[in-house]
Parts: C-alpha cells; structure tokens; sequence
C-alpha cells in the first residue's frame, strides 16, 4: 500500500454520456504511438457490452481467497475494435465515401441501447471508467517482471517502460481490462491519472474537462478532500466491482434516479423506476443501498432545510470545488527526492492535507485570498 | 518415389550428423566469430548435438487461453552445435517450428518465436549452479535472447519527439507526410536482440549500458529456426575460459503464446571447449543419472509429504502450494535436486509472485531473504535422498 491514495469519484447521476472526457484523454495520451486503439478513458453505456466487449466476464482480479484468478488477453479486431478513419481527400476526387479499415468493432459500438423495451420500460446510464489505481492492483500481481508499480507518494499504478517486455499478463490479471498492449513498443501502456498533470496543479485532462461535473479528485487521507467526504464521511461513493479484490480508488456515487415506466396503455406506472436495482448491485455491491439512502435522505433534508453539505459538495457550484490536488506535498516530495520542483502552472486547486498557508492566493482570482477548494 | 527416396536419405544424414551425446562439443576454429550469422560457412566444422527441452512447468501464469493450448505440453528437441577461437564462443542453434510467428506493429495477440542462451555467472561450484529459471539469489546470470520481431518503435530517450506524434496531426500531406513516415519507421528496431543479467525471473534486468557485445541472429529456414549467438569468452559478466561450461538454451513458440516463463528450456547442459583439459567435477555433475532407487524414491516422496504440496506427476492434481516438479528431471541436475531437498532457502524458486497467490506462501521475507515454507528434509537417510532424486530425474514430458 502506499503512503497516500489519490482518488476520484464519478458523480453518475451527472454523466451525460458526452464523451469529452474520452477525448479529453485521447488527444493528451492515445492518439499516436500505437495507442491509437486504446481508451484510457471511456465512457460506456450500462446494460451493455462495456469496452473492450463484455470485460466483466474476461476473468481477472482475486477470489476470496486472495489469488489471482486467470484471465483472457481480448482481441484487437474483435473486442476493442481497430480504429478506423475515412477517405476525406479522396472525396474531392469523386471517391465514394469509404472508411479506410472495414470497422468490425469499437468503443461505444452498442451506445445507448441499453436495455427493456422501448418505450414501456427501457434503460441505461452512462459509466465512465479509468484505471482504478487499485490498492491490490491485479496487474501488478500478474507481471512476472516487477514492471508496474504503484507510486509511494500518491497510489498512482504505472508501468515502468524500461522493465516492461510486452508479457501481457497484466491484461489478462486486470479484471476492469484498462491496462493495454501497445504492439508499436511492444510494451503495455495504461493512464496514468495524468500524475504529471497532478503535479503541476492541474487535474487529470478528464476531470478538468468535465461538462457536467462528474469527477472529484484529492487524496483520501485529506479530511477536508471532496473524494475523502463522498468515499468515507457519507459513504456515497463506491468502488466498481470491488468483488473482483482489487480495492479500486475511482469511486462512483449510484445513480438514484431513473425515470418512471409505462404500462401498457402507455400510461405512467406511479412510483416506479426503471433502474433494477439488482444492476446497481452488481456494479456496486450491497452498499448501494445504504448510498441511494443517504443520497435521498439529503436530498430531502435540502429541500426541507436548504442545508446538506453533501448536496453542495455533489452540485459543485464552483469547478475549484471539485479537486485538492496538493499541489505543495508534491513539491515537498520532489524536493526529498532530490529534484527540483517546479511551480505549479495552476494554483486554483493546490490546497490540500499538506499545503500549508502562502499556498492560497492565485492569479486567477486576483489575490483575494481565496481559499482552493474551500467553499464560496 | 524419387521424393521418398530423398526423404529418406535426408533423415539418415541427420541421424549419423547429430550427436545423441549429452555433452556439447565447441570446436576450435581459427575463423573470425565476431559477427556470425546461421547462413555462415563456418558452422560447416561445428558439431551438432541433439538437446532435448521441456516445458517451463515449474511455475503457472495468469493467461487462460495459453495455460489451455500448453496444459500436456510435451518435451521439443533442438540441435546445437558450438565453436570457439582465441576471444569468441558462437552457438548454433536449430529446432524444427511448423508455425512461423512474428509480432507486428499493429496485433495485440501475436507472440513471437525465438530462443535464448543462458549463462553462469560462476560455475566454480558444480553443487550450487544458478537455478535454472533465469538464476537465483546470489547467483546470477547473463541471458541473451533473439526473437524475430517487426519494427518495434521506442521513442524514449531518444530525442526524436517531433516523430512521436499521430502523422494525422501534423500539417504534413503529400510527399512531406510519407517521408515523414519513412522517418518513423526508420527509427524502429527491426532486431529484438536482448541481454539480461538476472537473479530469478523477476530480477531480470536488460543490459542497456554498452557492455554487453554479444551478437544474435535468428531466421526461419526451411520448417524450423535456426539463430546463432557469439559472444566474449569474458566479458564483465561471465568468464567461459574453461574446459567446461554450463549453457542452458530456452526456446518461445509463439503459435503456443509463448513468451517469458512459457517456454521449452534445457538443463545446464556442458559444453565442453576442444583442447582444454580439467573441469571434471562440473562434467560429473552436468551428466550424473543418480543412482538411487527411483521406485523406493517415488514411496519415500509420498511417505515424506511431497505431494502434499508439488504437482509430482503430469496426472497429479496442480498444487499452488509449492514449485510444479512434473518436468523436474528434464532441467534441474542431480546436485541441486539435493540441495533443494536438505536445504530448500538456498534456491527459492524465483518468479513466484506471492502478491499473486497470497494464500500460498510458497516462502516468507526474513531480513529481505527469501525462507521457504519447505522445511529443510536433512534428517533423511542419505539413501533416502538419493532415491528421492533418482525419481525426481524421472519426471519429465515425453518428446512430441
């Protein structure tokens, strides 16, 4: 384990399925070097076959015991998909409009079909998943060559390039399949939650792109850290698919709302939803019950009193809200380490555990002493 | 008939020109060995010997579908032949491969062919050779692989990051875009040739500071491979100024997802230098068939609880608990089959993730040093221990 964990947590009641998190992530990280085809970050839709397909059943991760459990290597044509483009030069021409690779496969390829029927009873929401920065990373147990390793100062899991000779155990040991083969290098390449992002003040390119203000990221052992609140103070956010025993730290708050069914004259079923909640517990485990409760719970107590700080940490009125990366922690690590730290080029979200006071005044705001992360 | 008649001749050619000797002869030849390739001349004075690799069952990984298509692997037989002059060794090596696998650039699911020579960094005590599995704690060893690999582009370190983009993100077209291409692609590396020097599986380490010289090659010849290594008799790794040295030789098949640990390996194997005299113990001790009672060995091993923990025969149940011994005779000596008996600390079988199997703890870290869960068998009868390895040398996978 390391010293510290850092976290985020998916609000999926605010995820609209827009996927500029995926771009986000895409145009800073998997756009060129063999990369191409991966989705560091990707945005599927659930019921669904997920990306790579059907991930869930591809093995992976720990039983009860506590031994890692055999997994399959997906396939690139047939369950990510080869990343395909079309012939726009070629149009001017007079060329049929062609793609370049015929496309047998792709993220997102079942988007939004979720499942019921049309229009009685149909569903899904969106899941937008990264690597999990495990506690007890399933990759990390599956290399036979000590090439990943999970960052002292912050949990972060990365491969060390340099060890790394293309194995692929590690895909077939992560059960969430979000570590990948890049064939160009011959090594396997997974996020890296943006740690040279981090380190700079600035969040990882997902969260900070973010439309609709799902993703909180700080360090779980920061009392005053949004992530800490959600995860342990109201125990609203969960791990996906923690049964798998790799302790995941990207955390989601469930979704609690779902719109209601029709019967059969097409007329509103009152009071029913059309999420089963069976689904949100296999995803999350029994303590969703206890997380929608609490959700709804404050929900009321908002509407009744106007107070509930886990509403206001939920909504996120301001993006500086959403994030306590720490910015001086990681300094004071560089500067252990012998290296020379560099200023942060974002000061809105370096207050943290460990950022004492000179730490909080910031260009952006003109020296107003505002507080990073703190409330409004 | 005509072509029946050739077959034939060809494989009684091959019968007569292959030692079946268990000892590898490197002959002394005046010729430059510096830079020798498999389609060279001078392998014409080599002497080739049949040796038999097993497959690597020691230790189980995580693949699924691999660990399905190599559950009854059985042993693969190579030809080797060695040659030396005053500076170099230069190994041939030829072992038949129906499948020719290469990786790409652009498949995520293809393993390569290829083979790798091993060396001990210090054969001076014949009783406590590195383990055979890419060498142990305190005793190391120098690896040199060659696979047949595409054009594998490592960008890092090298200063060449305005290729390292998408060439659909430049504003390049044109002539500009495939010269931009013709770049990329020339900065890959066609060769997959890599030194290690290890102390077990997981501490495998490339040598990447310059000091390593060897030269390997590999291509695919008729049904089968056959690749060449040349490297210094000394180096900063290993001194091979002897009668004789031990060599081990692992070989991937890649049509069986063959890669790392899923392998065909020999023993240590003697390869014993023309015109050199001395080197008897290490000779005895590479070659020696116990003498023990291996039916008595195989009652004294389920008597003393072996089973209870090592997969002891291919038809045995898979044991987590401790090393898979069903190919043992086919790669461990005599010698150490005895020192992992009376004192099984000294080689904890590396490789092993105890991060993996947590609820088999095949060892403990005392003092950073590996302690095996095994006690130590040293009370045995010395008779006992000999019957044990003598049956231990049975165990191994029939030739396909």
């Amino acid at each position: 384990m390391s010293k510290r964990q850092l976290a985020m947590v998916m609000d999926l009641n605010k995820c609209i399925g827009c996927q500029t998190c995926t771009v986000a992530c895409k145009t800073q990280w998997t756009n060129r070097n063999g990369r191409e085809y991966m989705y560091w970050n990707n945005v599927e839709t659930y019921p669904g076959t997920g990306y790579p397909k059907n991930w869930m059943e591809l093995g992976g991760g720990f039983d009860a015991a506590g031994d890692l459990q055999p997994g399959v290597i997906p396939n690139l044509e047939a369950d990510y998909g080869v990343p395909w483009d079309y012939n726009y030069d070629a149009l001017q021409g007079g060329a049929s409009f062609e793609p370049n690779v015929e496309p047998t496969w792709g993220p997102n390829w079942d988007e939004d079909e979720g499942a019921g029927a049309f229009p009685q009873d149909n569903y899904f929401f969106y899941l937008p998943r990264i690597c999990n920065h495990c506690t007890n990373p399933g990759c990390l147990s599956a290399c036979p060559r000590d090439a990943i390793f999970k960052r002292e100062q912050d949990g972060v899991v990365l491969v060390d390039l340099d060890r790394c000779q293309g194995y692929r155990y590690c895909i077939a040991g992560c059960p969430y399949k979000k570590i990948y083969f890049n064939p160009k290098i011959s090594k396997s390449e997974k996020c890296i939650l943006c740690f040279p992002r981090v380190e700079q003040g600035l969040p990882p390119a997902c969260a900070q792109q973010c439309v609709g203000r799902i993703r909180f990221v700080g360090f779980l052992d920061d009392e005053e850290s949004q992530v800490y609140k959600l995860v342990h103070k109201y125990k609203v956010a969960l791990g996906l698919r923690s049964d798998y025993g790799t302790q995941p730290n990207v955390y989601y708050v469930p979704p609690t709302e779902s719109p209601v069914k029709f019967d059969a004259d097409g007329k509103i079923i009152p009071d029913s939803g059309r999420l089963p909640i069976e689904e949100l517990e296999k995803l999350f485990g029994p303590e969703v019950h206890g997380a929608i409760k609490t959700l709804k719970d404050e929900m009321k107590k908002r509407k009744e009193t106007g107070e509930s700080e886990l509403m206001d940490i939920l909504i996120a009125y301001q993006h500086s809200d959403m994030f306590r990366l720490d910015n001086n922690y990681y300094q004071q690590v560089a500067r252990e380490n012998g290296q020379n730290p560099l200023a942060p080029v974002d000061t809105r979200y370096a207050a943290g555990k460990y950022t004492k006071a000179g730490h909080e005044m910031n260009f952006f705001h003109g020296g107003h002493g505002h507080t990073a992360g703190g409330h409004h | 008939m005509k072509k029946l008649v050739n077959t034939l001749v060809t494989a009684s050619v091959i019968a007569t020109a292959v030692a079946a000797s268990s000892v590898i002869t490197a002959v002394k030849v005046n010729a430059n060995l510096d830079k020798v390739s498999y389609n060279y001349d001078v392998w014409e004075n080599a002497k080739m010997t049949e040796v038999t690799l097993y497959p690597q069952t020691t230790i189980k990984f995580n693949d699924k579908e691999a660990n399905n298509i190599n559950q009854d692997a059985k042993a693969i037989t190579a030809e080797i032949g060695a040659l030396y002059n005053g500076s170099k060794i230069a190994f041939i090596v030829k072992w038949a491969d129906g499948t020719k696998n290469i990786t790409t650039g652009n498949c995520i699911d293809r393993y390569a062919d290829g083979f790798a020579m091993q060396f001990a960094s210090d054969a001076s005590n014949p009783k406590q050779l590195p383990y055979i599995g890419m060498g142990s704690d305190g005793r190391p060893v120098v690896v040199h692989l060659q696979k047949e690999a595409f054009g594998t582009y490592e960008p890092n370190g090298y200063g060449n990051v305005a290729h390292q983009v998408n060439p659909n993100q430049t504003d390049l077209f044109g002539k500009d875009l495939a010269n931009f291409n013709k770049k990329v692609k020339a900065l890959a590396t066609n060769d997959y040739e890599r030194s290690f020097v290890a102390e077990g599986f997981r501490s495998t380490t490339e040598i990447k500071d310059g000091s390593n010289t060897s030269y390997a090659r590999i291509g695919y010849v008729g049904k089968g491979w056959e690749g060449t290594l040349s490297r210094p008799l000394k180096d900063a790794y290993v001194d091979l100024n002897a009668a004789v040295i031990p060599v081990a030789l692992a070989i991937w098949d890649g049509g069986k997802l063959g890669r790392n640990g899923l392998k065909y390996l020999t023993g240590w194997t003697a390869v014993k230098l023309e015109g050199k005299t001395g080197s008897e113990e290490l000779l005895a001790s590479l070659t020696e068939k116990s003498k023990g009672d291996a039916a008595k060995g195989k009652e004294a091993a389920m008597n003393n609880g072996c089973t209870g923990c090592h997969q002891m025969e291919a038809q045995d149940a898979e044991n987590l608990m401790g090393p898979g011994l069903k190919n043992i005779g086919g790669y461990a000596t005599a010698d150490y089959l005895r020192e992992s008996l009376v004192a099984p600390s000294a080689v904890v079988v590396p490789g092993y993730n105890r991060n993996a199997h947590s609820s088999f703890p095949w060892y403990n870290l005392e003092d950073g040093k590996r302690v095996s869960t095994m006690p130590g068998f040293d009370y045995l009868e010395q008779s006992d221990i000999e019957d044990i390895v003598a049956y231990l040398q049975t165990l191994k996978a029939e030739v396909k």
